[in-house]
């Protein structure tokens, strides 16, 4: 009881105190009440960055309109050509056909892909995994998240096609190089997205955890990965929708098989328009059921956790 | 011989005098601390130096028998394993539960490993359902923390400090974000563990009638010194401006009230 005494003790102690200054000031209405006398100018001034907003975008209209007038068409004609791509497009899109495989080789094939795609994206997981945890700055020293930081930025910014072609060199153009190459791309994007999503956590949530006696290990698995579980796996299906991209370009570039090096014979070898349309279509079909299939985990995730 | 011992502890950040200067004082088993002073005047550190979460500059800490600066790692861990501590932000994992939040006060008890998975045994989760129960939280055990009131998330709290089976409980502010209701059930829970299970409590406070009411002994602290440990009774309106650096008359507390009731 005595402690709600104190409380509105501690209330009428405040509102004294409060109409107290007020008598003191009353000239705090008045001065609120007198009317402006100040003049405002224009609210948004002509400073140096938007005079030089408005040279870089008068600079470019001048550069785009002098690139066209002068363009060097030579003998194509620019209608002929559009309404050639958009036959070819006709073909390809509206006659899908496929010759020189069955649906069932096509779907192996796909399969082919999909499985490239989803082992580059287990060994990038795994790996990210522990460099994430080295390289989140609430559970590693200062001195080793901006090693690896910087490190796996070095890496991302080199594109997977590069590091497929530069493993290539030891382990022949194939199937081998492309997966080095994509798991090699896939460590470094998802270190960077897990490292943040741990981030998130609150320090002194570790602390927490720490006063208690809790080593790292534990905080880790205890209270670290619970608490980003959600964001983790929607990284990791990003980056497997990309590895999927990625494992079709590869079939192509890097003589890796699967689907994408079909759509490549196809294109490049056969010229069979028909066939490339086929063949896009049945990559679209599973980049959406991959869309779909991931958005309901990820919804299911987030309801149960 | 006292639980805990502080001798001479002095704590610079940055070489920037100082966070503590050379305090001294010792806590016997049971008793309620409250240590009061002005924000940024050391409480925290004060108290984060206790359980090592900041390392002392120079002097000496020791706590049931042993000095806490030559422990190794392991010991350490062995240490912390006793001092329970709650936050004034709960410090909660918001995803988990109510009962594996409180189990995590056991981590310190276990391997690497049987941590890790969250293996707990039929001892430890019994031990948790009984505090728990005793808290009154039973209806919320299987609720994410992210869903209880603040002053249920710092029951919690007490809880998974109260598991570990600890000698000392530090507390940083523990009513400093709560109503005044949420709050009293708070100190009533900190007042009865010190006096009925023996729990040295030690409280940082920003409430002065709080401190006076529920404590065996008061701490006052202003920049980084102890100005001021004795008795809540003894606790004179010059002793406050002491420690607050400023008239008490400007202050918003009443000493009179504390002899009533």
């Amino acid at each position: 009881m005595q402690f709600k005494e104190l409380i509105v003790q501690e209330t009428n102690n405040i509102c004294e105190q409060l109409s107290s200054y007020e008598d003191r000031h009353t000239s705090f209405k008045e001065l609120f009440l007198t009317k402006d006398t100040i003049n405002f100018g224009p609210i948004k001034l002509l400073d140096r960055a938007s005079i030089a907003m408005r040279t870089v975008i008068l600079f470019l209209t001048v550069l785009t309109i002098y690139f066209f007038s002068t363009l060097d068409y030579q003998s194509i004609d620019v209608l002929k050509g559009f309404t050639d791509t958009f036959v070819n497009f006709k073909t390809m899109f509206l006659n899908p056909y496929a010759q020189r495989f069955t649906l069932g080789e096509a779907f192996y094939n796909v399969v082919v892909t999909l499985g490239l795609a989803f082992l580059t994206t287990l060994i990038g997981g795994i790996v990210a995994l522990l460099l994430g945890l080295l390289a989140a700055q609430n559970l590693a020293p200062k001195q080793v998240t901006n090693l690896i930081k910087g490190f796996v930025a070095i890496i991302r910014a080199v594109p997977t096609i590069l590091w497929v072609l530069i493993f290539a060199v030891a382990a022949g153009l194939g199937s081998a190089a492309a997966i080095i190459g994509m798991s090699f791309h896939s460590i470094s994007y998802l270190t960077k997205a897990y490292s943040e999503s741990f981030e998130d956590l609150d320090r002194s949530v570790i602390e927490a955890l720490m006063a208690s006696g809790a080593n790292w290990w534990q905080i880790v698995f205890q209270a670290v990965i619970p608490s980003s579980v959600t964001y983790l796996l929607s990284w990791t299906f990003l980056r497997f929708e990309i590895n999927f991209a990625n494992a079709v370009a590869m079939g192509a570039a890097a003589g890796a098989g699967g689907i994408g090096f079909d759509l490549f014979m196809a294109g490049g070898f056969y010229f069979d328009l028909r066939e490339v349309g086929f063949i896009t279509y049945l990559i679209i079909a599973i980049a959406i059921a991959l869309e779909v299939f991931s958005t309901n985990i990820k919804g299911k995730l987030q309801k149960s956790i | 011989m006292a639980l805990l011992e502080l001798k001479n502890v002095t704590k610079n950040y940055n070489n920037e005098c100082c966070a503590l200067d050379n305090v001294s004082f010792s806590v016997d088993k049971g008793e309620f601390v409250s240590i009061i002073g002005p924000s940024g005047a050391g409480k925290s550190t004060l108290l984060r130096c206790i359980n090592r979460m900041v390392e002392a500059s120079s002097g000496e800490i020791s706590v049931d028998g042993l000095i806490s600066s030559s422990l190794s790692k392991k010991k350490l861990r062995k240490l912390r394993t006793k001092i329970g501590m709650i936050f004034q932000h709960y410090n909660l994992v918001d995803r988990l539960t109510v009962i594996e939040n409180v189990l995590h006060g056991r981590l310190g008890y276990k391997s690497t490993l049987a941590g890790v998975l969250g293996r707990y045994s039929q001892e430890e989760k019994s031990q948790a359902y009984r505090i728990i129960e005793i808290l009154g939280l039973n209806e919320q055990i299987y609720k994410r923390c992210d869903q209880l009131s603040g002053g249920q998330k710092q029951r919690v709290g007490i809880a998974r400090a109260l598991v570990q089976n600890p000698k000392i409980i530090l507390c940083d502010e523990p009513i400093a974000s709560l109503d005044p209701n949420a709050s009293k059930i708070i100190m009533d829970h900190l007042g009865n563990i010190s006096k009925e299970m023996g729990i040295t409590i030690i409280v940082n406070l920003h409430q002065v009638e709080v401190a006076l009411k529920y404590s065996d002994r008061i701490i006052g602290v202003n920049r980084g010194k102890v100005v001021f440990d004795g008795a809540p009774c003894d606790l004179t309106t010059r002793q406050i401006r002491d420690i607050y650096g400023s008239e008490s008359e400007d202050l918003i507390i009443d000493l009179g009230e504390r002899h009533a009731g």
